[in-house]
């Protein structure tokens, strides 16, 4: 066995790249050589200043994905969308995959879906069919460079996060557990809570609810359930019910910035960016930068990505189905169909047969983010035909694919099987296989290194795309 | 897009075990708190056949001796007439017929009016239920998944769901299992004479950290399998017609991995479009509901068929659901989300021919809301029949806080 890291290229910039980006494209490696490694990371960091024309035009190809609640439900009183319908968030979901392959705001993006699954709500599912798009907006892109005591305040303020945890449903006479329980172990501070700071936390949350008229948030005081609560050292009187609407945004700000809380979700940016079990002493450092800076997560950010731990961990990361299926189409440098959404709708049922279709994790918790969660046969299976279908063309059909040769092994016909090999590994791997491995890349066409490539050659012409398929279903490729 | 969107394959919306979110917290140390009767598995294989959608129990298991069943759906319940099978007060639907050699042969059962401990009339939210098991608890693996922990499961041919590429939800967790939209499809991309793509990757991943080995030796070793069964050809036995349906084919290569002997322990499958908030139609061929009931039944009744009385004897299938549906019929001719259900139980090692469960009747006093109660939670049948048939001894491992039911519903193998 071989140390992960002997299968990435030793340069920190690509390290940089593939953990900070959906994975490495030719114009963002030839961007990171030429700016640097910090001024490219403080960039990402600002993506308002990052002009993003071909993302915008892709995502006004799913027009329902920017939908208000109001404005689905216009819709329907038009009898333009059915009532209950999945369209709208289905279009979430095509403008997420849009995004993550063809945003030049990556590292934005990344935390989008990072946050999407801290504060996961299923997308699609029934409950929120007329909210979803609107909480990916109003919640999650907002605040997603912001401050987690924002986000974590709109969540609990936004119809979508009250019905998918039946907030909606909860009353003073029968407080509803779920939210507060969920609000408590994933959105929070994690294991630890007492099952009395769930019923207060419950209590103190009834009366934010959705209105069954309009589909939007409103705080109804009649549902509130008042009386002292205690939650993990937050003490309330609670004595109006006018004033619980308050009292509950005052838990919010007191758990979104707990020692626990800030524990826990430098640990999950650790496991997202680093290692799978990330380094004590750098969880340690994060956690506190975050309550230095109120929950603010550029300076975490910043701090995680200038780390010596950081710069140690090449290899520590597995590519998760769905980062594998984007980075493919990102290193063969695809580009989007002309017109119409064909060939995103295509990759959003592939991520969905690998069990990643971004967004759609039924439950709360989100989708794990640790290699062993992925390590599946069938999974595995899915990937590497995919890698196969996108390089050859076969599905989807439709994107903009690179003259295959002249973008992948140099323009010239390199003169042998060996000489392919190492040109089309650089190129999508950033470095040569090992010897052992491109002597079986060879052998797959029944040739040696060493054997002369003429241009007639099946590997030279329809055979081509399977030595790209190869290269990417390799462990050269799966590691992040 | 139906509105539930039970149609959309759940195993792959929810798919991906989850293992690693896991290990070390819950998963494991339940793993290890099961026991079963000998340390190489020699239980039945437990099909699992989830009917999504919400599955109407009080079509397919009919209360002809309540009259209020009659009273409250004027317009599609079925004529006692029509039943079939049956006892003195239930009757199976008509579409039903092609299982009635298995009722009357007694390796067929239902139960009434089992279901969720509590109502949870949400798609979503009591699919999600159903598969996790666990109420109150924070469990985020699926049954299923710590049933297979249990049985020291290794191989990807151990656990398998047919239908979706992805396993099923119930699997979700650390145990290796595999998904198939069928054994005919699992197969690589571009492999074929002269391509040996399966061979290339196992000699890339020469070398690879342990963890990548790892599946990359149980997936070529997956597809190897895949590929002598499919060389093989398969022709059902004892003239087995399986209906060309999602689950006709599903169950076909259910009974395909069991005859392979390929090491298969448990299987998932699921029959979708249940729902049916209108026009759940008369007891008669072209309406929904007996046509439904048609498929479901060819399907079973090849399946059974198929493995023969001998090969029945090691298996146990259940269907599940996860919710049954309202009793009376609503203005669209259909029927609305609702609560207690029936499951039916298949297998050489069921006392069948007989409706278990004790009936809490469907007079309006005796309704949860409007639907049927539950007076058997259906985790407690599962572990009934898990403990008989499969061995398992502590079923409260597998079900956090629940007992076996004592109904007597299958022999002790």
């Amino acid at each position: 066995m071989t140390a992960s890291a002997e299968f990435l290229p030793d340069d920190p910039l690509l390290h940089l790249l593939r953990r900070a980006t959906y994975g490495p494209t030719p114009a963002a490696i030839a961007e990171i050589r030429r700016l640097g490694a910090k001024a490219w990371l403080e960039r990402q960091l600002k993506p308002a200043s990052i002009g993003d024309r071909v993302a915008d035009g892709l995502v006004a190809r799913f027009p329902l994905s920017g939908l208000t609640i109001d404005g689905i439900h216009a819709k329907v009183r038009a009898g333009v969308l059915p009532r209950y319908g999945w369209a709208p968030m289905y279009e979430v979901g095509g403008a997420a995959l849009a995004r993550a392959v063809w945003s030049e705001r990556q590292l934005f993006e990344v935390m989008v879906d990072f946050w999407s699954n801290h504060l996961n709500v299923t997308c699609p599912s029934s409950d929120v069919w007329d909210s979803r798009p609107d909480y990916d907006r109003t919640v999650i892109r907002k605040h997603a460079l912001g401050r987690f005591a924002d986000m974590l305040k709109a969540s609990a303020r936004h119809p979508a996060m009250l019905s998918y945890l039946d907030n909606r449903y909860s009353t003073r006479a029968a407080p509803n557990e779920n939210y507060g329980r969920e609000l408590l172990e994933l959105h929070t501070v994690g294991l630890g809570y007492t099952e009395s700071d769930v019923k207060d936390a419950a209590r103190l949350l009834t009366g934010l609810t959705v209105s069954w008229e309009t589909g939007r948030y409103r705080y109804d005081a009649g549902r509130h359930a008042t009386g002292a609560v205690r939650i993990l050292g937050f003490r309330h009187a609670n004595k109006s019910a006018t004033g619980g609407e308050a009292a509950a945004m005052a838990l919010l700000d007191h758990l979104a910035l707990h020692p626990a809380t800030a524990k826990r979700i430098a640990t999950k940016l650790c496991v997202r960016f680093v290692a799978d079990e990330p380094p004590a002493r750098l969880v340690t450092r994060l956690t506190k930068v975050y309550l230095d800076n109120k929950s603010a997560i550029v300076p975490v950010l910043r701090a995680l990505f200038t780390s010596a731990e950081f710069a140690a961990s090449v290899g520590a990361k597995t590519r998760t189905p769905y980062e594998d299926l984007v980075a493919t189409v990102r290193i063969l440098d695809h580009g989007p169909e002309k017109s119409g959404t064909e060939a995103i709708k295509a990759l959003y049922w592939t991520s969905e047969a690998a069990g990643q279709a971004p967004m759609a994790w039924a439950p709360p918790n989100g989708y794990p983010d640790v290699a062993t969660a992925w390590a599946s046969p069938s999974g595995q299976v899915v990937r590497w035909n995919a890698h196969l279908n996108i390089a050859a063309g076969w599905w989807p059909t439709t994107l903009r694919r690179p003259s295959p040769l002249t973008e992948y092994a140099g323009g010239t016909l390199p003169a042998t099987y060996g000489a392919l090999i190492d040109a089309v590994a650089t190129r999508l791997l950033g470095r040569t296989v090992a010897p052992a491995h491109a002597t079986a890349l060879a052998a797959f066409y029944g040739k040696t290194l060493a054997s002369p490539l003429r241009s007639g050659d099946a590997a030279a012409g329809w055979a081509f795309p399977y030595l790209l398929a190869l290269l990417l279903n390799s462990p050269y490729f799966v590691l992040r | 897009m139906t509105d539930c969107g039970c149609r959309v394959s759940r195993r792959t919306l929810l798919g991906a075990g989850a293992a690693g979110a896991f290990a070390g917290l819950v998963g494991d140390q339940l793993a290890t708190q099961l026991a079963f009767a000998s340390p190489s598995y020699g239980g039945d294989v437990f099909v699992l056949l989830s009917l999504r959608g919400g599955f109407d129990g009080l079509s397919a298991v009919v209360p002809a001796g309540d009259p209020a069943y009659y009273a409250a759906r004027p317009g599609i319940a079925v004529p006692r007439k029509q039943l079939i099978g049956g006892d003195s007060y239930f009757g199976l639907h008509p579409a039903l017929a092609p299982l009635l050699p298995y009722w009357k042969g007694g390796s067929l059962a239902a139960v009434q009016a089992v279901g969720q401990p509590a109502p949870n009339r949400s798609h979503f939210a009591a699919m999600e239920e159903l598969e996790r098991a666990a109420p109150g608890t924070s469990l985020r693996t699926g049954w299923l998944d710590r049933l297979m922990g249990g049985l020291g499961a290794a191989g990807a041919f151990d656990a398998v769901s047919v239908g979706g590429a992805m396993p099923a939800r119930v699997l979700a967790g650390p145990a290796p299992d595999l998904g198939l939209t069928g054994i005919d499809r699992f197969k690589l991309s571009g492999e074929g004479h002269g391509r040996p793509m399966a061979d290339t990757m196992a000699a890339l991943y020469a070398g690879a950290p342990e963890a990548l080995a790892r599946t990359t030796a149980m997936t070529t070793s997956a597809l190897a399998t895949a590929a002598t069964l499919k060389a093989a050809g398969y022709t059902p036995a004892n003239g087995a017609a399986y209906p060309d349906t999602e689950l006709g084919r599903a169950l076909r290569d259910v009974a395909r991995l069991i005859k392979a002997n390929v090491g298969l322990m448990t299987a998932c499958v699921d029959s979708g479009d249940w729902d049916m908030h209108e026009n759940l139609g008369t007891a008669a061929p072209g309406k929904r509901m007996y046509d439904h009931l048609a498929d479901l039944a060819a399907a079973l009744a090849a399946f059974a068929r198929d493995l023969g009385p001998g090969g029945l004897g090691r298996v146990t299938l259940i269907t599940i659901s996860e919710f049954g549906r309202r009793v009376g019929q609503n203005g669209s001719g259909g029927l609305d989300h609702g609560y207690g259900n029936a499951m039916f139980v298949l297998g050489g090692g069921v006392k069948g021919g007989k409706v278990y469960g004790r009936w809490p009747g469907l007079a309006a006093s005796r309704l949860v809301d409007g639907d049927l109660a539950v007076t058997t939670d259906y985790r407690a049948v599962i572990g009934e029949i898990l403990r008989a048939r499969c061995g398992l001894t502590n079923v409260a491992g597998v079900f956090p806080g629940v007992s076996a039911s004592t109904l007597g519903l299958v022999r002790s193998r």
